[in-house]
C-alpha cells in the first residue's frame, strides 16, 4: 500500500534564546515492512543539519538555529510503500542486539497484576504475547484519538502518567496509545522478553473505530528467538498491518521523542498528521 | 583482621633495609636533626605557592584545602614495576574490549559469563552508546587503577576508575616539590620520570581525534567550573598540555560540529577531555536540567564529528558489582589469566554469603556499589558497634547495593609524622593513557593514611600523598 503523510509540529523557544538546538526524529527508514519513496523535513536550519543514526538505528537530524524568532515550524511529508507482514519484521541487520530491549526504564514499570499470571505460562511466546496484548487492552481501556496526541508530546518527551493505574478503572482518563504501548513493553520485559517502543503513522482504510486513530501513532514490538521482531499494537488490538508506517524505535516514548529542543520553552505542539492512501 | 603485621615496604622483619630503599635509608641517616621538619614546612610553602587545593564536600571549615604531602618518597623497584605495569596493561586492554562488546554484540552476555541483568539494568550502562564506533575502538582513554600491596609479591586491584579519574596533578606536583626539596636524593639513584605525563596525554588525545579533524587537532578540557573539587587539576592539565580550558557555555554545536567561542570567532573543537559526568554532558540527550553541558554535544559525537574522552558509559566497566567479574573479563577477551588479583569480594545477594558477612561485619569493609571517594563506606575494625549495626541493617535492606571485602593489611611506608618517622598505610593509583599506544606513567599517586592505624587513604578522609619513585635498572 502506498501511504502519503504530511505532519507539522511547532515549537516556540523562550524569548531571547541565543542558540536553539533541536533533535528531530521524524524520518522513516527502509525495512522489511516498508520502503520510503520520498521524504522531506522542512524547518529553519535544516540545510545545515547533521544527520546520523542513533543507538537504536533511527535516522535523526541535529538542527541548530541562532537567535530563533517566534515559532519554529517543522513540516515532514513524503510517501512510503508498505507491505502487510502480519507484524513479523524478523531480524534486521544494523539494529542493536535484542537483549538491550530488556532494560526497564521509568516509563516501563507496569504493576505486576498486569503480567503476573503469565509468569508460569507454558504457552509458546507468540501466544503469550497475544494474550498479553489482550490483557493490556482490557485492563487499561482503549485510547481516544484526541487524548493521544495531547499526551504524546511535551517538551521533555514525558508521556501521560495514567499508565500503571490498573486499579480504579472508573476515575481515570482513557489510556493513550503511548500508555498502552508502555504497559505492554514493560510487561514483556518483566517476563524477560525484549520489547521496544515504536512511533509511526496509522493510515485510514480500516474499520471506522480504527480510522478515528489515523495519524501519529505508537505501538510495540516484541522479540521472539525464532521469528525475530514482531509488532503488537495494543491500541488496535492487532499486529501492525500495511496501514502502519514505522518512524522510530527505542526503549520507550522518551527515547523516540519526535522533536526535542534546548532550551525547552513552552514545549512542542503537534498538529494532527494528515495520513492518506496515495 | 590479618594476624601478621602489615608488610613494611622499607624494612624487612629482621630490621634490615629492603633493596629499593637502601639509598633513601642512607640519605635519611645523613640528615641533620630537624632537617625533615624544615623540609615539611618548605613543602607546605611550595604547595601553597603552586595553589594545589581540593574541596571537601560537606566540610564546614572552608572548602579549599591544601592536600597534606609527606616528604619521604615511596619507592618501587624496577622489577616490581615491570610486573605491575604488565598486569595494568592487560587489565585496561580487557576493560576496553569489554566496553566495545557491551555496546555492540554483547557476546559476553550471550555466553552467560556475566548475568545480563547486571549490565542491562545497571545505572552506569548507557544505552545511547549502542553501536557507536569510537576512534580506534577505545572508550576509556584515561584510567586510574587503584592498587594495594599486602606482601613482597602480593598486589591487589582495589578498583578501576574509568570515568574521570582525578589526582594526576598531585602526582606531578609531588614530583616537582620533591625535586626542589631533595635534589641530592635524585642524584643517588635513577628515578623514572613522570613529568612527561601532560605531553603523553596530549599525544593520546590527538591520536583519537575524529577522522575528519585537521592535522593538528584542537583539544579542549571541559570542566564543570570552579566549584568542582578537581577544578585545580582541570586548569593545571589544560595549561600543561597547551589546551584551552572551557566550560559548557563556551562551546556550541553548529551543523553537527562543535565550536568554541573565542574573541576571534568560532573555533572548531576536535577532542574534548571532559571532566563533567555523563549525565550532565548534554541536556538534549541526557539530564535536561543540566546547565554544565553543551546541547547537541552527544549527537555531534554520534555523528563522528568530535571525540569525547572518556566516552560516556565507561562507568559500566568500573561498577563495583562488575568489578568481581574482571578476571572473567580478562579471560574472555584476551584468553589469558589475570596477572593482577582482585580483592576477594562477597556477594550479599547470596543468602549464605550474606549471613556470613552479617556475623563477621566487624572484620570486613563494606562499600556502596555506586559510592566513591571513601563516602558511604565502613571499615569494620575501626568502626563502632553502632556503625556495625547500622551497616548490617543497610545490607539487609538492600543487599545488592553493597559489596563486602576482607580488611586488607595494606602495606606501610615510612612517613614523617609528629612523632618522627613512622609506618603508615599506603595505596597506589597508577595512571594509564590509551590511544595509539598504551602509556603507563611509572609509579602514580601514592596516597597515605596519616592517622596511625587508619586504612582510609582518601584525601577527603584525612589522607595525604607521597611522591612515588620507580627505580630504573
Amino acid at each position: 500500500m502506498r501511504i502519503s503523510i504530511e505532519h507539522q509540529l511547532s515549537v516556540t523557544p523562550p524569548a531571547g534564546t541565543v542558540h536553539a538546538v533541536l533533535q528531530v526524529m521524524l524520518t522513516p527508514i527502509n525495512g522489511p515492512s516498508q520502503s520510503v519513496d520520498s521524504w522531506s523535513v522542512e524547518m529553519p536550519g535544516i540545510g545545515n543539519a547533521a544527520r546520523f543514526a542513533d543507538a537504536y538505528g533511527n535516522s535523526v537530524h541535529l538542527v541548530n538555529q541562532a537567535r530563533p524568532e517566534g515559532t519554529l515550524l517543522v513540516t515532514v511529508r513524503g510517501e512510503v510503500t508498505t507491505t502487510d507482514r502480519h507484524g513479523v519484521l524478523g531480524r534486521v541487520s544494523g539494529e542493536p542486539v535484542a537483549a538491550l530491549y530488556k532494560r526497564v526504564t521509568a516509563l516501563t514499570r507496569p504493576p505486576v497484576t498486569l503480567y503476573g499470571k503469565f509468569r508460569s505460562s507454558k504457552d509458546n511466546r507468540i501466544d503469550i504475547l497475544h494474550a498479553l496484548m489482550a490483557r493490556v487492552g482490557e485492563t487499561l481501556g482503549v485510547a481516544d484519538a484526541g487524548e493521544q496526541s495531547q499526551t504524546q508530546m511535551s517538551a521533555d518527551g514525558a508521556q501521560s502518567q495514567s499508565q500503571g493505574t490498573a486499579s480504579g478503572q472508573t476515575a481515570r482518563p482513557p489510556a493513550s496509545a503511548a500508555d498502552l504501548a508502555h504497559a505492554f513493553i514493560g510487561s514483556c520485559r518483566a517476563l524477560d522478553i525484549p520489547a521496544r517502543y515504536v512511533t509511526g503513522y496509522l493510515a485510514p482504510g480500516g474499520p471506522e473505530a480504527e480510522d478515528k486513530l489515523t495519524g501519529f501513532h505508537a505501538w510495540a514490538e516484541a522479540f521472539d528467538d525464532r521469528l525475530g521482531w514482531i509488532g503488537f499494537d495494543p491500541t488496535l488490538q492487532l499486529c501492525p498491518t500495511d496501514r502502519h508506517v514505522r518512524l522510530a524505535a527505542g526503549l520507550d516514548g522518551l527515547t523516540t521523542t519526535p522533536l526535542r529542543i534546548v532550551p525547552a520553552g513552552d514545549g512542542v505542539a503537534m498538529q494532527e498528521a494528515v495520513v492518506s492512501i496515495a | 583482621m590479618a594476624e601478621n603485621p602489615p608488610f613494611d615496604e622499607m624494612y624487612n622483619p629482621d630490621g634490615s633495609v629492603r633493596e629499593p630503599y637502601r639509598a633513601l635509608a642512607q640519605w635519611l641517616e645523613e640528615q641533620p636533626d630537624k632537617a625533615l621538619t624544615l623540609m615539611q614546612s618548605d613543602a607546605e610553602a611550595i604547595f601553597r605557592k603552586l595553589g594545589i587545593t581540593f574541596a571537601v564536600y560537606g566540610s564546614a571549615e572552608g572548602t579549599e584545602k591544601v592536600i597534606p604531602f609527606d616528604v619521604i618518597p615511596r619507592i618501587i623497584a624496577a622489577q616490581e614495576w615491570r610486573r605491575l605495569s604488565k598486569g595494568i596493561e592487560q587489565r585496561v586492554k580487557a576493560l576496553n574490549a569489554f566496553l566495545y562488546d557491551i555496546y555492540h554484540r554483547q557476546e559476553i552476555l550471550k555466553a552467560g559469563r556475566i548475568p545480563d541483568k547486571l549490565i542491562l539494568q545497571n545505572e552506569a550502562f548507557c544505552p545511547e552508546m549502542m553501536g557507536l564506533e569510537p576512534a580506534r575502538g577505545i572508550y576509556a582513554h584515561i584510567i586510574g587503577v587503584d592498587i594495594v600491596r599486602v606482601g613482597p609479591d602480593a598486589f591487589y586491584v582495589l578498583e578501576d576508575n574509568l570515568r574521570t579519574p582525578s589526582g594526576v596533578s598531585y602526582m606531578l606536583e609531588d614530583r616537582e616539590a620533591m625535586m626542589i626539596l631533595a635534589p641530592d636524593l635524585f642524584q643517588r639513584q635513577k628515578v623514572a620520570p613522570v613529568e612527561n605525563y601532560p605531553e603523553n596525554l596530549r599525544r593520546t588525545l590527538e591520536s583519537v581525534a575524529p577522522a575528519n579533524a585537521s592535522a593538528s587537532p584542537n583539544i579542549v578540557v571541559l570542566t564543570p567550573g570552579i566549584y568542582n573539587s578537581a577544578y585545580f587539576e582541570h586548569s593545571f592539565l589544560a595549561d600543561q598540555m597547551g589546551a584551552t580550558l572551557c566550560e559548557g557555555p563556551d562551546l556550541f554545536v553548529d551543523g553537527g560540529k562543535v565550536y568554541m567561542r573565542t574573541t576571534t570567532g568560532p573555533e572548531r573543537v576536535d577532542v574534548i577531555y571532559r571532566r563533567i559526568d555523563d549525565d550532565y554532558l548534554d541536556p538534549l540527550t541526557f539530564n535536561p536540567g543540566s546547565m554544565l553541558g553543551v546541547p547537541g554535544l552527544f549527537d555531534a559525537y554520534r555523528a563522528g564529528n568530535v571525540t569525547l574522552v572518556n566516552a560516556p558509559g565507561t562507568g559500566i566497566a568500573d561498577d563495583k558489582a562488575v568489578y568481581t567479574y574482571v578476571p572473567e573479563i580478562i579471560e574472555f577477551y584476551l584468553g589469558e589469566k589475570a596477572l593482577l588479583q582482585n580483592v576477594p569480594t562477597y556477594n550479599c545477594t547470596d543468602e549464605e554469603q550474606r549471613n556470613w558477612v552479617l556475623s563477621n561485619i566487624g572484620d570486613l569493609v563494606v562499600k556502596e556499589v555506586h559510592g566513591s571517594g571513601g563516602y558511604g563506606m565502613m571499615v569494620g575494625p575501626t568502626s563502632t558497634k553502632a556503625m556495625h549495626a547500622e551497616f548490617r541493617k543497610k545490607i539487609e535492606a538492600r543487599p545488592d547495593n553493597y559489596i563486602v571485602q576482607p580488611t586488607l593489611a595494606l602495606s606501610t611506608c615510612p612517613t614523617y609524622v609528629n612523632a618522627g618517622i613512622a609506618p603508615r598505610h599506603v595505596d597506589l593509583r597508577p595512571y594509564v593513557l590509551i590511544g595509539d599506544e598504551v602509556r603507563i606513567t611509572p609509579g602514580g599517586l601514592t596516597r597515605v593514611a596519616l592517622k596511625k592505624g587508619s586504612l582510609v587513604v582518601n584525601s577527603s578522609q584525612g589522607g595525604g600523598t607521597k611522591d612515588t619513585w620507580v627505580l630504573e635498572d
